[in-house]
């Protein structure tokens, strides 16, 4: 989908202007040389991470550092099969990721479930719930392929063509009805994804549907501590609440 | 070691004294036993209280469709010989409910609301059988043989096509990848 030409909103290079758009341009070659990590391990594929990150390849040689929360991560790295159950992580987690965020999927369970591909709890295709703007296939792929698969992200990026986190907000209805057919009507996240999309400007015309009308329908105000938000609805039993 | 030997063997004696019981020596730290389920709770006290096998490893779950049976196995360890007993027990598919040993062994609870979820049998007296891995799950249990999984995942998720060149050289050789 990154190859997808997407209109960006404001109009770069108007006005014939030598100079137009060099300040995006400079933007996005200093965003390319400075990006933080965060490394979702749900899967084997993790072990692959520490020599990618630490001395033998280094990636902070590039300017990839690992980083500890969410919030001040730029790429997210889902290494591994992703269950029905670390999907919903995975989601919280991407939705507190600030823009523009990206996201890599290494080994084959990310493509199509690997070698879980018939089984009943691991999602097969991560695209669908998730903006992905990498898959790293193999079972698993070697610290030079992730580096390899690092680097062309950061070409990407500097070229201003990774713009798989603009289509999250301009096709969320899609999104978000992939993430209700697997997690129930009730489903539903502490991001406003809605309003994010109209400050950002990423308003499409498939941000808004069928699906977010259902959202709207279902959502509940967070401060509710008694109403479970997530899941089923599954009550904690007397003895373990605190 | 010797001593362990004799005593593993002396239980071994003991146990063939039971009606309806069994045994079958799999190794020298290894015994199967076959008891008829109304009689495995007493067993299992008797093993605890007078033959030291003090740990319950693992309560496993195997699920005989063909003759509507799910078959258990309490699998005990003795601190003392050094020894394991497994002790098979079957139990009709349907109803598919059995007795918890939770009053004997306190970890029985946590397999028992395990097998609940995989398998759908019910555990009397067990202290929590509610849902315990698969909170995301409305299915049936999944581990069931007649859950048909690849139907389950035909239905729920959409495939992403994969055919690479190395696959189509292989399938030309006559191989491929195999279900």
């Amino acid at each position: 989908m990154s190859d997808k030409q997407i209109s960006i909103p404001v109009a770069a290079g108007t006005g014939g202007s030598p100079y137009a758009g060099v300040f995006d341009r400079l933007i996005d070659f200093c965003r390319a040389r400075s990006l933080f990590l965060l490394h979702y391990c749900t899967g084997c594929g993790a072990i692959e991470l520490p020599p990618a990150m630490t001395s033998r390849y280094d990636m902070e040689r590039l300017g990839i550092q690992p980083m500890a929360t969410p919030r001040q991560a730029d790429i997210l790295l889902v290494t591994g099969y992703v269950a029905t159950k670390t999907l919903k992580r995975i989601i919280l987690t991407y939705e507190q990721m600030s823009a523009p965020r990206y996201v890599i999927g290494i080994c084959s369970c990310t493509v199509n479930g690997g070698m879980y591909w018939q089984s009943y709890a691991t999602v097969k295709k991560l695209n669908e719930y998730l903006p992905v703007d990498m898959y790293i296939a193999g079972c698993m792929p070697r610290p030079e392929a992730v580096i390899t698969g690092l680097q062309q992200l950061m070409d990407r990026i500097e070229a201003g063509r990774a713009d798989a986190w603009r289509d999250y907000y301009r096709r969320y209805d899609h999104y978000l009805g992939k993430q209700q057919a697997l997690f129930g009507k009730h489903w539903q996240t502490p991001s406003d994804i809605i309003g994010e999309a109209r400050q950002f400007d990423l308003l499409g015309p498939d941000t808004l549907g069928e699906h977010t009308t259902l959202l709207e329908q279902y959502q509940q105000p967070l401060e509710m501590p008694s109403t479970p938000v997530f899941g089923h609805g599954r009550d904690v039993p007397e003895d373990e609440r605190s | 070691m010797d001593k362990r030997r004799e005593m593993a063997s002396w239980l071994d004696k003991v146990l063939e004294e039971f009606q309806g019981v069994q045994v079958r020596r799999k190794g020298h730290s290894r015994l199967r036993v076959d008891v008829d389920s109304d009689a495995l709770p007493a067993l299992l006290e008797l093993l605890q209280g007078r033959a030291g096998y003090v740990h319950l490893s693992a309560i496993s779950c195997v699920d005989w469709i063909d003759d509507g049976e799910f078959e258990l196995v309490y699998h005990v360890w003795s601190y003392e010989t050094h020894s394991l007993v497994s002790a098979h027990i079957r139990i009709p598919r349907e109803p598919g409910v059995y007795l918890s040993i939770y009053d004997l062994y306190k970890p029985a609870a946590f397999f028992e609301r395990d097998i609940y979820e995989m398998f759908g049998v019910y555990f009397e007296g067990s202290p929590r059988m509610e849902k315990f891995i698969l909170t995301e799950w409305d299915g049936p249990p999944p581990m069931r043989k007649e859950f048909d999984t690849k139907q389950y995942v035909h239905d729920t998720f959409d495939w992403q096509e994969y055919n690479p060149d190395w696959l189509q050289e292989i399938r030309e050789k006559g191989g491929g990848i195999v279900e």
